[in-house]
């Protein structure tokens, strides 16, 4: 999997990322100014469907990437995901809540999938084959790498932790790191819509 | 005779009224709950499927007059509990195992999402809210406590 990380090179486009970023734009998060244009990815359900990132009208993608053996992080953002769909009502609908696996070696598109369904049965867990998970990490300047870990644990993945808001319109508009409200993304979100 | 009977006689009652107050403030004493040495408490774990990975979290309170270090978490309910601890740079989180956590005299140690956890790794049971899991606290001079960890929503 090494060669599937991109530490540096996604630590880079990270920062230039973020650097972009302020915490104007109307959002609760880091704006993300001027929004950028994200590629469309394709990721095949464990039932053999096929889930896009493509924009649909009035509808937005929130995402993050992370593990299934990650105990602390994945989840805390995972049940935050549940209250903002909570705090949405109906509206929530409106959001595609994407879990990314940045492990796919571990994590099937089957273990991804029931990994977000636990928490929510409306979120997506997808686990993409090597080149998309690569090519998508690289688009959200997102960054990964594999610690040694213990006899019980195996390998830890290190990763970005942030939360990406992406439009209607298919354009990143915000991200929001970790340890941020969840309040703040579901006034964002509810600010969209 | 009576004279000197009388405060005599009273410094009897005094006396023995005060050694049974005394006797009863003790036993009030007695009847409240000893503290523990050391006090968990907020425990609590996350959902997670057969197999897969969960973590707990809790407030480890030292009442000792002497630190106390943790240095392992068992448990029945799954292959392998470790104490782990999140950490976030440059909006990476990086996860490492904490193989003593020491608590001073006094203090509490308090384990939350996006920092300290117990990592509960290949469990052997589902975990949905309302279970519970078991695990014992190890500390370094050979004592341990018993948890009793809820699963809570998350």
């Amino acid at each position: 999997m090494r060669h599937r990380v991109r530490r540096c090179c996604a630590l880079l486009v990270g920062a230039v990322s973020l650097a972009a970023c302020d915490l104007g734009g109307g959002f609760k998060g880091m704006a993300v100014d001027p929004p950028r244009a994200m590629p469309v990815f394709a990721f095949t359900r464990a039932d053999g469907s096929t889930f896009r990132t493509s924009p649909e009208p009035g509808r937005l993608i929130v995402l993050f990437f992370g593990y299934t053996h990650c105990p602390d992080v994945c989840p805390t953002t995972l049940a935050d995901w549940k209250r903002v769909r909570a705090k949405l009502g109906d509206e929530a609908k409106a959001v595609r809540f994407v879990f990314v696996t940045v492990d796919p070696d571990r994590d099937t598109p089957a273990v991804a999938e029931r990994y977000a369904r636990m928490y929510d049965a409306s979120f997506e867990g997808v686990s993409g084959d090597a080149i998309t998970t690569s090519r998508m990490m690289d688009a959200f300047g997102v960054a990964a790498a594999r610690e040694p870990g213990t006899n019980a644990t195996g390998y830890l993945v290190s990763h970005s932790s942030q939360v990406f808001l992406v439009d209607s319109h298919g354009r990143l508009v915000a991200l929001y790191p970790f340890g941020t409200g969840w309040d703040a993304l579901a006034a964002d979100l509810e600010q969209l819509l | 005779m009576t004279s000197h009977a009388a405060p005599a006689l009273r410094h009897v009652i005094v006396t023995a009224t005060s050694i049974a107050t005394n006797l009863l403030a003790a036993c009030t004493l007695r009847s409240d709950p000893p503290v523990p040495r050391v006090d968990v408490q907020h425990n609590w774990a996350r959902i997670a499927d057969s197999g897969a990975t969960s973590g707990a979290y809790m407030d480890i309170d030292n009442n000792d007059t002497v630190p106390i270090t943790l240095v392992g978490v068992t448990t029945s309910d799954a292959g392998a509990a470790e104490v782990h601890e999140t950490m976030q740079q440059d909006g990476m989180a990086h996860m490492m195992p904490r193989t003593e956590l020491r608590i001073p005299a006094g203090d509490v140690v308090k384990m939350v999402p996006g920092g300290l956890h117990v990592m509960l790794i290949d469990l052997r049971r589902a975990l949905a809210v309302g279970d519970s899991v078991r695990l014992r606290l190890q500390f370094s001079d050979s004592t341990s406590v018993a948890v009793t960890v809820p699963v809570k929503t998350p």
